[in-house]
């Protein structure tokens, strides 16, 4: 039983970072591979706060904040730059999050993580947590289906399609990326809220590349842009991640099939996706 | 500071093997390969394993490590690029971070996570200017610069050459002249392959083979190859010295005689390099003009 909610948890851990992400790069087509570099951020702005002053709303204030100007900075970046360098970028800025976090001993410990994380006064029992995360998870699929059926989700959807054409019916890519970019550092911080807090750590190797690749590899096989499929692929590969945990292989073995199975999965749902992942643009 | 400069030399080497073939990858076909640092490590850990373990001579150990590094660069062309990118030239962007982990995983499954010296030992080192040096080191640098010249020779004074610069510039013009682009393009990513391998060797033999060593490498390169402009391959070679000496600066010198940067951060050099570039320069240093109809 508390395995089933363990694993319940921690899909609905990710369900509002996907929801988010998928916002952004399943829908709106915008390469931004950074994400867990955000996350990460977010996370220890978040965990510092809470260790240093017990607080849980200063813990929120300072995810938010950090959430909004790292994402505000990431949509700026956006704008200046063509897509494919716009990626690459990003993937630099995740490793300048983590090289920080890693070298800065003092305020994040560096590679030993930030242990005893206290946890908020009614959150201390994994029914709570699965009860709280599910609430969680529920409000933020019930926001982005909101979002994703109404006039943000065609523009978005416009945009991703042809800019210039999107642009002449009066949709600003400023306004609407800029947005979807807020939504998905907002995204983060109800993502990261309380897994340090269940975990009672925060360690830096949850935020490193594998992390981003799990996301993407989320995003894809649960079909780019879809709100469903995201949330169901989300739960299905975080029971496969949890499963593995019972095969009965050596750490030495299991770390490297899991990183081989997972490049499979990621490889075959593009695959499968090839013509809709980065459809061709329509032309007259 | 001699010293620094020498360090910057032996680390530019290996980032300019790396970046030249990449460049010329991205200038023909126009797709980032994100398991560029993989191809690095398993053309090092091949040559690694021919010579520790099979006992091979260190010159047929090289040779087998290039000619893997040459067949894992054909399957994943033909695998993980080739039926992608001319649907979309961002797919492969996906399909090589799924080949990156595959690779990781493959590497740590058969090499495990310690780290591997193809020559452990060979350390030996002598002073000139004041700056320590090994043999290997220069042996390591004179080789690099050898391979350079050789492709400099071929891309600019062979009728070959002159194939791949109209393929670079034009594809569908290339084509129209009778030039077999598609073959170009696979041959090209083999070369990079190749050329990736010899970094991975040059890597085993300068320092150690570790798994964690894949994704900097990858980015590094990409570094280059932004800020010497994407599809320059001598601006992306420029570059990746510019860049190795910026990161050999940065954490060797006292700034305003005040601090030292952390060796902790060195890597984060080229990142930011890659930040400001992308910013200021989007285009980079030496961004050549493409041709229009």
């Amino acid at each position: 039983m508390d395995y089933a909610l363990h694993t319940l948890i921690v899909a609905n851990f990710f369900i509002p970072v996907v929801l988010g992400y998928n916002l952004l790069f399943g829908r709106g087509k915008v390469f931004h591979f950074g994400a867990v570099g955000t996350w990460a951020a977010v996370a220890y702005a978040i965990t510092i706060t809470l260790v240093s002053t017990g607080s849980g709303f200063l813990a929120l204030g300072a995810g938010l904040a950090m959430a909004i100007v790292a994402s505000a900075v990431l949509a700026w970046l956006s704008f200046r730059l063509e897509p494919d360098g716009f990626g690459v970028m990003t993937i630099a800025v995740h490793l300048v999050v983590l090289a920080v976090i890693l070298n800065w001993n003092s305020l994040t410990r560096g590679a030993l993580g930030i242990p005893g994380v206290p946890q908020l006064s009614f959150m201390k029992s994994i029914e709570v947590f699965a009860l709280v995360t599910t609430m969680v998870s529920l409000l933020w699929i019930g926001l982005f289906a909101w979002i994703q059926r109404g006039a943000f989700g065609r523009k978005i959807d416009a945009l991703a399609e042809h800019e210039w054409h999107a642009k002449s019916l009066g949709i600003s890519r400023i306004r609407v990326h800029f947005w979807a970019f807020i939504l998905l550092g907002i995204s983060t911080v109800a993502s990261v809220f309380f897994q340090p807090q269940y975990l009672r750590i925060l360690h830096p190797n949850d935020f490193q590349f594998p992390s981003f690749v799990f996301l993407m590899m989320i995003i894809v096989a649960g079909k780019p842009g879809s709100l469903w499929g995201g949330v169901l692929s989300t739960f299905l590969l975080v029971f496969l991640r949890e499963g593995l945990r019972f095969v009965p292989l050596a750490p030495s073995v299991l770390g490297p099939v899991r990183l081989i199975l997972f490049g499979l999965i990621l490889f075959i749902a593009v695959y499968v996706r090839r013509d809709t992942l980065f459809p061709k643009q329509r032309s007259i | 500071m001699t010293q620094l400069l020498v360090n910057a030399l032996i680390a530019g080497s290996l980032a300019a093997l790396i970046a030249g073939g990449l460049a010329l990858v991205y200038g023909v076909l126009g797709v980032f390969n994100l398991a560029l640092g993989q191809m690095v490590l398993i053309g090092g850990y091949c040559t690694w394993w021919l010579y520790q373990v099979v006992h091979l001579p260190l010159a047929v150990s090289i040779i087998g490590g290039l000619c893997i590094s040459a067949v894992v660069s054909w399957f994943c062309f033909e695998v993980f690029i080739n039926p992608f990118y001319k649907r979309h030239r961002f797919l492969p962007l996906v399909t090589t971070i799924a080949l990156s982990m595959i690779l990781d995983g493959l590497i740590l499954l058969f090499f495990k996570e310690t780290p591997k010296a193809i020559l452990p030992g060979v350390k030996n080192t002598f002073e000139v200017l004041g700056a320590h040096i090994s043999p290997v080191q220069i042996i390591l640098v004179l080789t690099t610069l050898c391979v350079m010249a050789v492709l400099a020779y071929v891309l600019h004074s062979t009728a070959f050459g002159r194939k791949v610069r109209a393929v670079v510039q034009h594809d569908h013009a290339a084509m129209s002249l009778g030039i077999r682009a598609p073959l170009l393009h696979r041959f090209l990513f083999i070369m990079s392959g190749v050329f990736a391998g010899l970094g991975g060797i040059y890597l085993g033999i300068d320092q150690n083979l570790t798994p964690v060593f894949a994704f900097p490498i990858t980015i590094k390169a990409y570094a280059a190859i932004i800020a010497g402009g994407k599809g320059n391959i001598w601006g992306a070679i420029i570059c990746a010295y510019l860049i190795a000496l910026v990161e050999q600066l940065a954490v060797g010198v006292q700034w305003f005689g005040l601090f030292y940067i952390p060796a902790g951060y060195q890597q984060t050099v080229a990142l930011v390099f890659i930040i400001f570039f992308l910013l200021f320069r989007p285009h980079g240093l030496f961004a050549s003009r493409s041709r229009s109809a």
